[in-house]
């Protein structure tokens, strides 16, 4: 006994390892910096230790309360989006029918498609001149074209558009796992009760494949809540500041900038509200 | 027993391929000297690429890596900067931009090249490049091409209306409503520019600013000067007559290739751009409009003189560099008087040594050059401070939201700018 223990220990050592140096150390690392002021272009300046005032500006600094908002509405819209279609995408690559494998591949094509090349493609689509979605909206009628990247009471719809295509995919993918696991004989006994179409997926589908649809939620949740490549792409941020999410935000104080320590309290702040957000969840999974 | 074994065999070999990534880059080191260069896209790469061959061809043994980064300014300082921070040793010689060399140095990133390129070396180049280059008593960068702001024309569509090259702003806004009334062409929009949230945002709204006497910011006081009147009054025309007059709104997504597609295509009286558009519109295989272009000084505002931003890029020596000989080598190659030359005339880039500017070759292909060299003698660069990456993303976001609605309040916009950058500058006092 006292010698498996010994042997799982040694197995689960080299992830620990992985999990040590390329998460802990680095999370560690940013909190211990947000509470330094580190300018790398003014290095005479030194790393001087303010406590809590990255923070204090953090909290009345008012652009970054924008792309706070800016970011939860970003979440907000997309997530449940992105969930309820890939419940239903889900639902119709579940049921057996011809042409079902070659249907489930080409539903996790934009999936499969690499962040930057994708949002490359939707700046070309959103382009105000040349761009499939003007053309499919007013075709020929070039007078009526929209330019949703340079409107900032467009450019974030048109960047949650992106988002919504890009990773309906993954949630129709956990949620399909899910419905896969759901057995046969419920709907069979249902069936025998008499039960009709609604009721067996209020009834049966629903409840069961809950946990798998939370699961979607989360996964989804974190990862918009980090929405970087999108933006980076498509307006870098712009216009009017319409689209600066506070991971790009957060990416400009650190790595263009060189504000070390105002760039890591950003990184804090993403890693709590994700935090936040994961503790909700896991709190309904139960 | 077993299961140990191999617990510990599973973990010595994951530790051994992890030692392995880290380790195996720095062994697979190849013999012939092997120098690595960071550039940007480039709108005439054969030019480059030409380049790159004949310093080789010259220089047996040795292998000049060329690494392609984004056309953006902002999006390149970001990938070179990043290089820089990580010290890699894989960046031997880089394109800087003009606002660069200051933090670049402050930084300790920039290898200084007094001891490569005296002075007697750099009064064979224009002064503005070669100060912008300096940072506290030393020289940073080789100026390779300078930049200034132009106004690019149609000709032909001037001249159908009686029209010479406008001498002021409000007199383009003029020409242009004039022209798009009269042909009617709902393709057809009158200037295009480069108005994105982005650092080409800064030269294009320095330029009326600047034009109209009004600044940027302080380069003594440090403190900002946007909220002046005459800045203010500068952006609220840029707002009102540029792009909400006369420009497609689309032009607020634009940098220069998609402002310049626009023009090239035949859809744009009046274009802002660097020297480079001239050889693109030109260009019967890349413009519809090669042959019915103009070029001239910007227009300044009515009793104010005509400003232009100050481009251009260097090249610079990393200071992690393990070979700054042969990356100094490298750059008097690039630098020199045939290299500036062949980018002249092949890249219509604007040569940053002054005795090109008296050469026959490059003055028959670019004839502008003979009146644009005042111009660009008089260009005016941004104020090189080692901040200005911060001050720059502020007035971005501040510029961008002033000329993309409407009916934005620029008073209350300059306002909140102009704190955000004094705090900024506040960092470089009593230094």
């Amino acid at each position: 006994m006292k010698n498996s223990g010994r042997a799982a220990a040694l197995f689960l050592f080299p992830s620990f390892l992985f999990v040590l140096i390329f998460s802990l150390v680095p999370i560690f690392e940013s909190f211990r910096l947000s509470f330094y002021r580190m300018i790398l272009t003014l290095p005479w300046l030194g790393q001087k230790f303010v406590g809590w005032q990255n923070y204090l500006d953090l909290l009345t600094d008012p652009v970054a309360s924008h792309s706070l908002l800016t970011t939860l509405i970003f979440v907000t819209v997309t997530v449940p989006l992105e969930v309820l279609l890939g419940l239903a995408v889900a639902l119709v690559i579940n049921e057996p029918f011809r042409g079902r494998g070659l249907l489930r591949a080409v539903v996790l094509v934009p999936w499969a498609i690499p962040s930057t090349v994708a949002s490359q493609m939707w700046r070309f689509i959103f382009n105000d001149r040349y761009g499939l979605f003007n053309y499919f909206l007013f075709g020929d009628q070039t007078e009526l074209y929209l330019a949703p990247l340079a409107d900032p009471q467009l450019a974030l719809g048109a960047i949650m558009v992106a988002d919504v295509w890009k990773t309906t995919p993954f949630a129709a993918l956990m949620i399909l796992a899910g419905l896969q696991a759901v057995p046969d004989e419920l709907y069979e006994a249902a069936s025998v009760d008499g039960a009709g179409g609604w009721q067996k997926f209020r009834r049966i589908t629903l409840p069961m494949i809950k946990p798998a649809i939370l699961l979607a939620f989360l996964f989804r949740t974190i990862d918009a809540l980090r929405v970087f490549d999108l933006v980076f792409v498509m307006t870098q941020g712009g216009p009017a500041d319409s689209t600066n999410v506070l991971q790009f935000y957060g990416y400009k104080k650190s790595f263009a900038e060189g504000m070390i320590g105002a760039g890591s309290a950003v990184s804090v702040l993403v890693f709590f509200l994700a935090l936040l957000f994961a503790l909700l969840y896991i709190r309904i999974l139960g | 027993m077993a299961a140990v074994l191999r617990a510990s065999l599973t973990g010595a070999l994951s530790l051994l391929s992890l030692l392995g990534f880290v380790l195996l880059p720095r062994l697979s080191y190849g013999a012939p000297a092997e120098l690595r260069f960071v550039s940007w896209r480039s709108d005439s790469p054969w030019v480059w690429d030409q380049a790159i061959k004949d310093f080789e061809a010259r220089n047996p043994g040795t292998k000049v890596v060329r690494e392609i980064g984004p056309h953006s300014s902002t999006e390149f300082h970001d990938l070179v900067t990043q290089k820089l921070r990580n010290r890699d040793p894989h960046m031997d010689v880089f394109f800087m931009d003009v606002i660069w060399p200051a933090e670049f140095a402050a930084a300790g990133w920039a290898l200084p090249l007094d001891e490569f390129f005296p002075v007697s070396e750099q009064q064979k180049f224009l002064e503005a490049p070669i100060l912008a280059n300096r940072y506290r008593g030393r020289v940073y960068g080789v100026p390779v091409f300078i930049d200034a702001g132009l106004l690019y024309y149609r000709r032909d569509l001037l001249a159908k209306y009686g029209f010479s090259p406008p001498q002021t702003w409000p007199e383009l806004v003029r020409q242009a409503r004039r022209i798009l009334a009269e042909e009617n062409e709902p393709q057809l929009t009158g200037y295009s520019g480069q108005f994105k949230q982005y650092e080409g945002l800064i030269c294009n709204m320095m330029e009326y600013i600047l034009g109209n006497g009004g600044a940027l910011w302080d380069e003594t006081g440090l403190s900002s000067s946007l909220q002046l009147a005459s800045s203010k009054e500068a952006v609220r025309f840029v707002r009102d007559q540029i792009i909400w007059g006369i420009s497609h709104r689309g032009v607020l997504a634009y940098q220069e290739p998609e402002s310049l597609a626009l023009f090239v295509q035949g859809r744009a009286v009046f274009h802002r751009n660097w020297p480079y558009a001239w050889e693109v519109a030109n260009d019967p295989k890349r413009s519809k409009v090669a042959g019915r272009v103009g070029v001239a000084a910007l227009p300044s505002f009515p009793g104010g003189k005509s400003v232009a931003t100050l481009g251009g890029w260097q090249l610079g020596i990393s200071r992690f560099s393990n070979q700054p000989r042969l990356a100094w080598k490298f750059i008097e190659f690039m630098t020199g008087s045939e290299m500036q030359k062949r980018i002249a005339l092949f890249a219509g880039r604007a040569p940053a040594r002054k005795a090109l500017y008296r050469d026959a070759d490059v003055l028959k292909k670019n004839p502008q050059f003979r009146s644009q060299f005042e111009a660009f003698t008089r260009a005016v660069p941004r104020p090189p401070v080692p901040v200005y990456i911060p001050l720059s993303n502020i007035m971005q976001r501040y510029f961008s939201s002033a000329i993309s609605l409407p009916g934005s309040d620029i008073d209350r916009l300059a306002g909140a700018a102009a704190r955000d950058m004094d705090r900024v500058l506040d960092l470089l006092k009593g230094k």
